[in-house]
């Protein structure tokens, strides 16, 4: 019974066909409870639409719930069975436009926070809620194009998006975390630390908005990467994370291996590469932003010969020559690609990164070379220091091995999409464990595979 | 009960109890037993109702609390426990205090009266019924009372509604309950349910068929007409929609139950609640043959009773078991119904209450007493000493008998509610408007 009304006009509707005997429609009316109890009971949430275009969207979704599709029906008089959505258990897909609370965006890969201080924000804020202090450098107490502290008042915030929308630098996006009820009233007073969250998760949220807004976001950041010295404007969990991650490493390093030389350095993720503060790495993570932006233009072959020719001839040059792989490897689709991870060597074995950077180049030749046979080449040939270490390269293995497959997905061609073999390389140089090593490698291979098994 | 009681003491362990023990034992577990069963099965109807009518508007129900939300009802007899019991300070409160008793009580007593499977019974009284309809008008009292204690407009309103409801609605289902009277020649609820027993084409037994408990009152078209009227009688005794005007929570808040909080508004929703299935029970006693079905009759006469005393007490226990799910599952099947019915129709108006109740229900069921005199008169004219000679005719005549009684009433019993439904029809109404009206029909009575 589709009825399009428009505004004004009367629609006068067909009841049916009249009974002949005065009073049994009342057993009609019956009748219609009665189906709909019975249906209610017998066929649980019928949908009885073809899944609209809102359905194949991309199903990313909180990672929380087991999204059931609830499909919107065009013709409600179509529609029967219950159509409860039962609440914790299960959760209809919020839409992309869905606002609840402001939060901050940081870049995945480098740590830095989208954020430039730049005040539109609070100054738009209809309740008042948004307070920021602008970074400034320690060395020349210079403001920098970055955010000290950020806190929004998330009690007194009314979810207008207006900040949001204001936001030159698109730093600040509405989150779809609704569930922040809370016994603790001064919590919903937030600050950065928990107000940061990774781009790639605004990406699950948000996909089409985050596409439309990608490109200039980054350009922005680029630029005022620049503009930030040392750590300023790396989210600061990640900082404090990383410290940790490199003072464990040390202490391991120096009870396992008394033979170190110098100070074993550990990273924790692949954005270490970022983090060690030093005003010399600022190069390095330009190239590595100009690296990605490059493999975003230029296609996958590009990209990957950019990481292959690399002259290494430091370890810098090592990091960059790692980082643009991964790059290559996300973006590059059809295409073979490698992923190393080369990112901590220590300062003084630059054989160890040199080693790296070849075994990408050769892992990524030979995918050019054969790119459907024996896609499993898992090149953790270097042993790593130690079990923990091996532990972690099969990790690293694993999430690349993922990565690999997500970008096969994308690619047109799936013919020559196999998922393709990350080139773990673990760089601490030292053979001391080869079993651990062998270990890594079995691990990576597996995980790999196992990819390859689920494509 | 006493059957059994005096069987085991006395009969089996040979303790030669006095009577008045035996008699005081069986009342003591009667009485038990009904106090322990109506709360439970008040806290059963609640769940139950709560998940049907949810099913009937696409939901799930409480689910919640316990396997399929089973324990919904003991949450909410916690809450209700816990809750303040707040009474106006206008209100007269001893009043106050003792209209929620005088609406329960009641209940409580008419389930004395109510057989549960054969023998299953506290009491049988020789009134029965009009035991059953007495105590329950006693109710009206006690909602006037919380009406008129609670000083409060809605309140009074709803008491007032209550009241002019079930003494208007007293009557059609009265007049109905008349009809079994007549066809039983008894008040006395077991013989009521005894009376049913055989076959449906017949009240008397036919040879060669053995007793399947199936010659339930609902298959003569008297007995179908006074179904009909009484279930809509008691659709608005026990103020269930389209007849819960006195408590239309769209117009009066909760009409008398407006002031009351915790256990004494507890105690009206058990009230009610049991009022609901005692006339759900009541209909299928009068009806559907209470627990009558087949296998009672061939389990019962195995028996311990009056008429066997040297039966098996264990054929007592699987008679019941048996008795009380046929009666339950009826009166779990009425239930259902005033549910169904609460799913699929509004309220009515009070005016359209009071019309309906006085112009069609009445006049159908003094129709229906007609009709039912008339039926009585052709299936039974060999227990009229003159007519004696007409029972020599045989089976064969019988069974012509029948039809032709069935026939004659039926036909008297549409007609009436044709004309009814013509009569009761608004005066600037044609007929085709009136077949049209898709709604209620010519009920709606504009």
């Amino acid at each position: 019974m589709n009825i399009p009304i428009e505004r004004g006009k009367v629609v006068t509707v067909a009841r049916g066909q009249s009974t002949s005997v005065a009073g049994f429609s009342l057993s009609k009316g019956l009748g219609v409870v009665f189906r709909h109890w019975r249906r209610a009971w017998f066929e649980k949430q019928h949908q009885n639409v073809p899944a609209t275009a809102s359905e194949s969207a991309p199903n990313a979704g909180n990672d929380k719930s087991k999204p059931t599709a609830f499909v919107t029906l065009e013709d409600m008089s179509k529609s029967y069975g219950t159509f409860t959505v039962e609440y914790p258990e299960q959760r209809i897909k919020l839409p992309e436009a869905y606002r609840n609370m402001p939060v901050l965006l940081y870049d995945d890969e480098t740590g830095h926070e989208l954020c430039t201080s730049c005040f539109q924000c609070q100054r738009i804020c209809p309740p008042q809620v948004i307070h920021m202090t602008q970074a400034k450098d320690p060395a020349s107490g210079k403001p920098v194009p970055s955010v000290a502290e950020f806190i929004i008042e998330y009690d007194a915030c009314m979810s207008c998006g207006f900040c949001a929308e204001v936001c030159p630098f698109d730093a600040i996006k509405m989150d779809h975390e609704f569930e922040l009820s809370t016994h603790d009233h001064p919590s919903l007073t937030v600050y950065k630390r928990d107000l940061n969250r990774p781009v790639s998760y605004y990406e699950s949220i948000a996909p089409g908005f985050w596409a439309e807004a990608r490109e200039r976001a980054y350009k922005k950041l680029a630029t005022n990467m620049k503009r930030r010295p040392g750590a300023i404007g790396i989210a600061p969990h990640l900082t404090e994370k990383i410290t940790a991650a490199q003072a464990q490493a040390a202490q391991a390093a120096a009870a396992q291996a008394p033979a170190a030389k110098a100070p074993a350095k550990k990273a924790a993720a692949p954005r270490a590469a970022d983090t060690a503060a030093a005003p010399t790495d600022k190069e390095a993570k330009l190239a590595a932003i100009r690296a990605r932006n490059a493999a975003q233009k230029g296609g996958s072959a590009p990209a990957a010969g950019t990481a292959a020719d690399a002259p290494l001839p430091t370890d810098k040059e090592a990091k960059l020559a790692a980082i643009r792989a991964r790059n290559a490897a996300k973006k590059g689709g059809s295409t073979p690609a490698a992923e190393t991870s080369a990112e901590e060597s220590p300062p003084t074995d630059d054989k160890a990164a040199r080693l790296a950077a070849i075994r990408a180049r050769n892992a990524a030749k030979k995918g050019d070379a054969t790119p459907s046979e024996e896609s499993d080449q898992p090149a953790a040939e270097t042993p790593p220091a130690n079990d923990k270490a091996a532990r972690l390269a099969a990790i690293r293995a694993r999430n690349a091995a993922q990565k690999a497959t997500e970008a096969a997905e994308q690619a047109a061609d799936s013919a020559t999409s196999t998922p393709e073999a990350p080139a773990s390389s673990s760089e601490e140089g030292k053979p001391l464990d080869e079993k651990a090593a062998r270990l890594a490698e079995i691990r990576a291979r597996n995980a790999a595979r196992k990819k390859g098994d689920q494509e | 009960m006493a059957d059994v009681i005096n069987h085991v003491l006395n009969t089996m362990l040979g303790l030669n109890a006095p009577e008045w023990l035996i008699i005081f034992i069986s009342n003591s577990i009667a009485v038990t037993l009904i106090f322990a069963i109506a709360p439970l099965q008040m806290l059963f109807m609640t769940y139950f109702e709560r998940r049907a009518i949810a099913r009937m508007q696409d939901r799930l129900g409480p689910n919640r609390v316990g396997p399929k939300g089973i324990f919904q009802p003991v949450a909410d007899g916690v809450k209700m426990f816990t809750k303040e019991d707040i009474v106006p300070t206008a209100a007269d409160k001893m009043v106050h205090l003792l209209a929620p008793c005088v609406v329960a009580a009641p209940v409580m007593f008419m389930f004395a009266v109510i057989p549960w499977g054969p023998g299953m019974y506290a009491v049988d009284l020789d009134t029965g019924l009009l035991f059953f309809f007495a105590i329950s008008s006693v109710s009206a009292v006690g909602l006037m009372m919380a009406g008129w204690a609670s000083y409060n407009k809605f309140a009074l309103l709803g008491a007032m509604r209550a009241v002019a409801q079930m003494v208007s609605y007293e009557v059609p289902a009265l007049i109905s309950i008349a009809v079994i009277v007549m066809l039983t020649n008894s008040m006395s609820i077991v013989s009521i349910i005894e009376a049913q027993s055989g076959l449906f084409i017949s009240q008397v037994d036919v040879a060669g068929i053995p007793d399947l408990g199936l010659g339930w009152f609902i298959f003569s078209p008297v007995g179908l007409l006074g179904f009909i009227c009484f279930f809509i009688a008691a659709l608005a005794e026990g103020e269930r929609t389209p007849f819960d005007i006195p408590e239309a929570d769209s117009e009066i808040v909760a009409g008398y139950m407006t002031e009351y909080s915790g256990m004494k508004f507890a105690l009206f929703f058990l009230a009610q609640y049991l009022l609901n299935f005692l006339l759900c029970a009541i209909t299928v006693i009068t009806f559907f043959g209470g627990w009558q079905g087949p296998g009672i009759s061939w389990l019962w006469s195995m028996a311990v009773s009056e008429a066997n005393p040297a039966g098996n007490p264990i054929f007592n226990v699987l008679a019941g078991i048996l008795g009380t799910f046929y009666f339950l599952a009826k009166t779990y099947f009425f239930f259902f119904v005033m549910i169904w019915i609460r799913g699929a129709f509004p309220r009515l108006r009070v005016d359209q209450l009071m019309g309906f109740g006085w112009k069609f229900v009445i006049p159908l069921t003094i129709v229906n007493i007609f009709s039912a005199s008339l039926w009585i008169g052709w299936i039974r004219w060999e227990l009229n000493p003159d007519l004696a000679f007409l029972s020599a005719l045989g089976e064969p005549y019988s069974f012509a008998r029948w039809g032709f009684a069935f026939v004659a009433t039926l036909v008297m019993n549409v007609a009436a509610y044709t004309l009814m439904t013509r009569i009761n029809r608004s005066p600037d109404e044609t007929i085709d408007e009136l077949v049209a009206d898709q709604v209620f029909g010519a009920v709606t009575l504009r």
